[in-house]
């Protein structure tokens, strides 16, 4: 599903000019800006936008209208490279962004100059279960379990699918799935699990609502979905696995269509702010791991011994109920020896989980 | 008014019937090109790009010959059920009255107008484990329908309920009260004078709106996306795998996939032009 839609706030604003010629007449015409994100942050992007807005406005005098669009981040890359002129990407995987410096329309350079790498939130890995976890769900071993049923969107069709799949194939990898060892532990593990699958939503936004409508046991799914379910007053439960892996999610300006849309300014100054402390805060409270370490310190997730400037304080608060736990092993993708490597492991057309899923018994 | 390079005036009736033989034609004959033929043609292009080989693998990898063979069936029985209580409702509709029938008569269409995305969810809705129809279905009974291959059938006979009905309704409009009561006079009881009077007159129709209602279910993706698990070789239809397939970047599967789906439908839209046929002859 692909939505698109008019930025209420900027909407206001140009309702608002409307009233005021004497300042409209001076003002520079509305820019328009076109978001592509995968479906999960689409609310955290609702709460940064106006924060833009407003910024751009004060610093240049120049509306933007922001035009959003969501849907599965696999999805959304090819929209993109297919002919989808969007000025900025926000994307599940990095995997989704190099499809787009393939297709020639982002640089190569697109996070050499950025100090975190492109990567402007992260998550973890974690396990939704029910209010009394009634399966006694503790960790990933018990997904395997017979007659567990498992939520997980589909790894062909969805980024966050394939996070899914890696921190299930790590934690086996490295001993942390007892009852599955030796050589053959990730692909043992991976077929109880995916034969366990009752629904392979096409994105991971899907997935956690058909977990919600109370269909089965346990969904593997991200703990900003958990978060921001509590947050909204839901009743399911979640586990932490011992070992689970760090979700990074980039965001880039594609260069070509921004040279065509004349786009480039304001595209640039979006991504960059997204990395201020507010937006990254905007982030945290949606249930988001910030990335800088400011925000990161204020959220009790700052390094040992860190020496860390203080973050000023904005507009946007910090929402002291969201902790942010340390699991026992947090593992990045280049445990798999980064993205490309991990891709042809799993996903590619003779992927471990590739064979697994056309081998799942019918 | 219409003049020739020298100045005289031709005659506006030939011109007009000049552009109505041959413009109408190629407008006509153009559209059905551009628009239907050169698409149809593109995907088996690009079915068979690789080659005869890939095709044949393509479309016998065990989850495309599954996901084929489960939408066949899932369409098949629908089919059935379909013809039997289309035929029962376009009769009821022509042969009775009761309070409500217009209204009736309009909801038949309802399915046309739906999104079928939107019927997905209502089954979810609807059959979901937070209802009471869903838990006494999955604790009393022990049925699954949602994602499971129930909850594809009802999707696809909401999808395909007014086909049979609409195309059987108006033949029985014209069969002539004096035929029926004809068999009737002679003794005949009313199932005998649906039997061996009405039902031959209609069974052409019946035929063509259940290959309709087929030809549409194969098709089917929006519902079947929403009450379907995609799981590979358990609940993933013809459809979903195609899906899979184009987000997964593999066109040339897709595209093979896709020629198999054509095939049927190329079958089923000639079989309903020989019953159309044989009903107009």
């Amino acid at each position: 599903m692909k939505h698109l839609k008019l930025t209420l706030a900027a909407a206001g604003l140009l309702a608002l000019s409307a009233f005021a010629p004497v300042a409209a007449q001076d003002a520079p015409e509305p820019i328009t800006l076109t978001l592509a994100g995968y479906a999960v942050p689409r609310e955290a992007y609702g709460d940064i936008i106006p924060l833009f807005q407003r910024y751009w406005l004060d610093q240049t005098g120049q509306q933007v209208i922001v035009l959003e669009s969501y849907q599965a981040s696999g999805a959304q890359s090819r929209a993109v490279a297919g002919g989808f002129a969007a000025d900025v990407v926000a994307l599940s995987i990095e995997p989704d962004i190099t499809r787009l410096v393939d297709a020639g329309l982002v640089s190569e350079d697109w996070k050499d100059d950025n100090p975190y790498s492109g990567i402007v939130t992260q998550s973890l890995v974690v396990l939704a279960v029910r209010a009394d976890n009634p399966k006694n769900i503790l960790d990933w071993a018990d997904l395997a379990a017979e007659g567990v049923e498992i939520i997980t969107p589909d790894p062909a069709t969805s980024g966050g699918a394939q996070w899914n799949i890696l921190g299930a194939a790590g934690a086996a990898e490295r001993g942390f799935v007892p009852g599955y060892e030796g050589e053959t532990a990730v692909a043992d593990f991976l077929t109880a699990l995916a034969g366990n699958v009752l629904v392979f939503d096409r994105d991971g936004r899907e997935s956690y609502l058909t977990f919600e409508r109370g269909i089965g046991d346990v969904a593997i799914t991200y703990e900003n979905e958990v978060i921001g379910a509590a947050l909204a007053g839901g009743t399911d439960a979640y586990v932490y696995p011992a070992s689970t892996i760090l979700i990074e999610n980039p965001v880039a300006v594609v260069d070509t269509y921004v040279d065509q849309n004349g786009t480039r300014e304001v595209a640039e100054a979006f991504v960059e702010f997204l990395w201020t402390a507010d937006a990254q805060r905007a982030f945290a409270n949606r249930g988001f791991r910030p990335v800088t370490p400011e925000v990161r310190a204020q959220y009790g997730l700052a390094e040992e011994g860190e020496e860390i400037a203080e973050a000023g304080a904005g507009a946007v608060e910090v929402n002291a109920s969201i902790v942010y736990p340390a699991v026992e092993d947090e593992f990045t993708i280049e445990h798999f020896g980064g993205w490309s490597e991990a891709r042809a492991t799993y996903f590619g057309d003779e992927g471990l989980f590739t064979r697994i899923a056309a081998e799942i018994q019918g | 008014m219409a003049f020739d390079s020298t100045g005289v005036q031709t005659n506006p009736r030939d011109t007009d019937a000049v552009f109505g033989k041959w413009g109408l034609r190629w407008v006509a004959l153009g559209y059905l090109t551009m628009f239907i033929l050169v698409p149809v043609l593109v995907i088996n292009v690009q079915g068979l790009r690789l080659g005869l080989d890939v095709f044949w693998e393509s479309i016998t990898r065990r989850e495309a010959v599954s996901a084929i063979w489960l939408t066949i069936t899932s369409s098949a029985i629908m089919t059935v059920i379909n013809v039997v209580i289309g035929t029962l409702t376009a009769y009821v509709l022509v042969h009775y009255r009761f309070p409500g029938k217009r209204l009736f008569n309009t909801l038949v269409d309802l399915p046309f107008a739906i999104p079928t995305m939107v019927t997905g969810v209502m089954l979810v809705v609807l059959y979901g484990p937070q209802t009471a129809i869903g838990q006494f279905l999955s604790d009393e009974l022990g049925i699954r329908v949602l994602f499971a291959v129930p909850g594809i059938i009802l999707a696809l006979l909401f999808v395909g309920y007014p086909f049979v009905i609409r195309t059987v309704q108006p033949v029985l409009l014209k069969i002539e009260a004096a035929q029926t009561e004809a068999a009737q006079t002679i003794g005949a009881s009313s199932w005998t004078t649906f039997w061996r009077v009405i039902f031959p007159i209609i069974r052409p129709a019946i035929l063509t709106g259940a290959l309709l209602s087929f030809a549409r279910s194969l098709g089917e993706f929006g519902s079947i996306i929403v009450v379907a698990g995609n799981i590979p070789n358990r609940t993933q239809t013809a459809t979903a795998y195609l899906y899979t397939q184009v987000e997964a970047g593999n066109l040339q599967a897709a595209s093979a996939v896709s020629m198999v789906l054509l095939l049927v439908a190329f079958a089923i839209t000639i079989g309903v032009d020989v019953f159309r046929w044989r009903r107009h002859a």
